[in-house]
C-alpha cells in the first residue's frame, strides 16, 4: 500500500496534465454536441418534412458506427481528400459530432415529453410557433431532458480515453506513458480508474444540484416525493 | 344591449365548415355573437362543438366559410393569425396551464411575451385577473399545486390577461370533479354578468338555462335549433333538440324500442 502511495504521489503532477485535457475534450464535445443536437432536435420533431432525411443520415451515420472508426475516419481519412486536422481538433470534432447525434435524440424525447396541449395554450393566447416553443416548450423540455443529459456527460467523460488512440495528451495517454516507463501497469491503471470515477462522481453531483435546483413542482417526477 | 339588430356583431360566422381528411366534423354553421352575448353551445359528444371552437380562434383553420371579427375577415388569406388569436381568449377542458411557471407567470406570460407589456405592468393586470377569479392568494403556487377547479379559474385569468374580445370556453367543467364545478361557473357567472362576450361549449344545463342569452344545439356537425334558453329548455322545435334534452336532464336514455333482455344486464 505504502508503494502505492509513493507512486501515486510520483505519477499524479503528469496524470493531472492529462486529466486537465481529458476534462477540455468532455467540456468541448458536450458543447459542440449541444450546439448540433438541440437544433437538430428541434428540426426533427418542428421541421419541414423535405429536412428529415438529412437528420435521419447525420443521427443513423454517428450513433451507428463505432466512435473509433469516427475518429480514424477525421484523423487519417479526412486528409486524404485535403481535409487535415491537429490532433485536438479531430479530438472535438469527432466527439462533439457523436455527442450531437445522441443529444439530438435526448432532446428529442423531451420536447416530445411535453404535452402537446401546452403547445395548443400557447398558440391560444397568440404566441407565434417559435415563441410557444422558446418560452413554453423548452423551459420545459430542458428540465426533463436533465437525467438524460447527465448520462451523455458521464458517457463522454470515459469516451475520451479513446483519443489516446491518436495521442492526444489525455489522462490515458499519460497513464500508458507513465505505465511503460515505470513497468506498473496495476499502479497506473488502478490509479486512473480512480481519477474517472471521482471526475464522474463530481460532474454527477453538480448536475443532480442543478437538476434539483431548476425543478418545478409535479413537473420534474423524479425529484419530488420520490 | 341585447338588440341584435342594434348592434354589431363581435364575431359572425358565415357557412363553416370543417373537415378532417374526407370526414366533415362542421358543416355549413352561420351565426353572429353580439357584444356581451353569452352563447351556450350544446350537443352530444362527436358532434362538432369543440371544433367549432377551435375553428373560431384558428386553432383549425376552417376547409370553408368566414369568420369576421368585428370588421376584419380572419379567415381570408395573409391575416396574421397569431394577431387574431391574441384577441380571444379560449379556455380548455383540460386547463393547460404552463407547467413550469407559477401561477402568476401562467397569466404574465402572454402580456409580457405577446403583447410587449412591461413585467410590472403586466403583474398588476394579472393580479386584477387573479382577483376577479379569486385566485391571487394562490399566485406563487405551481399549477402540479393546484386543484382542478383552481387550475380552470387561472386558465380564465391567463385568458382574461390578454383583454380578449371574446372569450371561448371548450367545455371548462368537464374534467372537474362534480364538486368543483360550482366555483368554476361561479366565475363564468360573474364575467358573463359584467359583459363579457362568451361562447360556451357545455354540458352544464343549469348554466345554460341561467347565464346563456343563446342556446345553440348542435348535432352531425350542424346547427340543429338554436333560441333563448327558456324557449329551448321548454318548447324545442326538434326533435332531435328534444331528445337530447330528455337524455341530458333526466340522466337517461329514452328506452331502445323492446325492452332491455335479462342478458344484456
Amino acid at each position: 500500500m505504502k508503494e502505492f502511495f509513493a507512486y501515486a504521489v510520483m505519477a499524479l503532477p503528469d496524470l493531472l496534465q492529462g486529466t486537465v485535457v481529458t476534462l477540455q475534450l468532455t467540456a468541448g464535445a458536450l458543447v459542440i454536441g449541444l450546439a448540433i443536437g438541440l437544433p437538430l432536435s428541434l428540426l426533427r420533431v418542428y421541421g419541414p418534412k423535405l429536412i428529415q432525411p438529412f437528420c435521419t443520415a447525420y443521427l443513423t451515420v454517428f450513433r451507428g458506427t463505432p466512435l473509433l472508426v469516427q475518429l480514424f475516419v477525421v484523423y487519417y481519412g479526412l486528409p486524404e481528400i485535403g481535409l487535415s486536422f491537429s490532433r485536438m481538433a479531430a479530438a472535438f470534432i469527432t466527439l462533439g459530432c457523436n455527442s450531437g447525434a445522441y443529444q439530438c435524440e435526448y432532446f428529442r424525447g423531451a420536447i416530445q415529453a411535453v404535452s402537446r396541449d401546452q403547445m395548443k395554450a400557447a398558440r391560444a393566447i397568440g404566441m407565434s410557433r417559435f415563441q410557444g416553443i422558446r418560452h413554453i416548450i423548452l423551459p420545459q423540455a430542458l428540465r426533463l431532458v436533465i437525467p438524460a443529459w447527465s448520462n451523455e456527460l458521464i458517457a463522454m467523460v470515459k469516451y475520451t480515453a479513446i483519443v489516446f488512440l491518436i495521442a492526444v495528451p489525455d489522462l490515458m495517454n499519460k497513464a500508458k506513458i507513465l505505465s511503460s516507463q515505470n513497468f506498473a501497469p496495476i499502479q497506473t491503471y488502478v490509479l486512473v480508474a480512480l481519477i474517472y470515477l471521482v471526475l464522474v462522481g463530481f460532474l454527477s453531483l453538480v448536475l443532480h444540484g442543478i437538476q434539483r435546483k431548476l425543478a418545478v413542482p409535479g413537473l420534474d417526477a423524479g425529484m419530488d416525493g420520490r | 344591449m341585447k338588440d341584435e339588430t342594434m348592434t354589431r356583431p363581435v364575431l359572425r360566422i358565415e357557412n363553416l365548415c370543417k373537415s378532417f381528411g374526407t370526414t366533415p366534423v362542421v358543416t355549413d354553421v352561420s351565426f353572429d355573437v353580439h357584444p356581451s352575448e353569452v352563447i351556450v353551445i350544446i350537443g352530444s359528444s362527436g358532434t362538432g362543438k369543440s371544433t367549432l371552437l377551435q375553428c373560431l380562434n384558428l386553432l383549425h383553420l376552417p376547409t370553408s366559410g368566414k369568420i369576421f371579427l368585428e370588421d376584419q375577415e380572419i379567415t381570408a388569406p395573409g391575416v396574421n393569425q397569431d394577431r387574431v388569436r391574441r384577441q380571444m381568449g379560449m379556455v380548455f377542458q383540460e386547463f393547460n396551464l404552463f407547467n413550469h411557471l407559477t401561477v402568476l407567470g401562467n397569466v404574465t406570460v402572454g402580456m409580457t411575451r405577446v403583447l410587449g407589456m412591461p413585467v410590472k405592468d403586466a403583474e398588476k393586470k394579472a393580479m386584477n385577473e387573479l382577483e376577479r377569479v379569486g385566485m391571487a392568494d394562490h399566485r406563487h403556487k405551481y399549477p402540479a399545486q393546484l386543484s382542478g377547479g383552481q387550475k380552470q379559474r387561472v386558465g380564465i385569468a391567463r385568458a382574461l390577461g390578454m383583454s380578449p374580445k371574446v372569450m371561448l370556453f371548450d367545455e371548462p367543467t368537464s374534467a372537474l370533479d362534480p364538486e368543483l364545478t360550482g366555483e368554476v361557473l361561479a366565475v363564468m357567472q360573474k364575467l358573463a354578468a359584467e359583459g363579457m362576450t362568451m361562447i360556451i361549449v357545455s354540458h352544464e344545463m343549469g348554466f345554460a338555462r341561467e347565464a346563456a342569452d343563446r342556446v345553440i344545439f348542435m348535432e352531425n356537425g350542424r346547427i340543429e335549433e338554436q333560441g333563448p334558453p327558456d324557449r329551448m329548455f321548454t318548447r324545442p322545435e326538434s326533435e332531435r333538440t328534444r331528445k337530447f334534452l330528455s337524455i341530458i336532464t333526466t340522466g337517461k336514455a329514452e328506452p331502445p324500442s323492446g325492452s332491455l333482455g335479462q342478458d344484456t344486464l
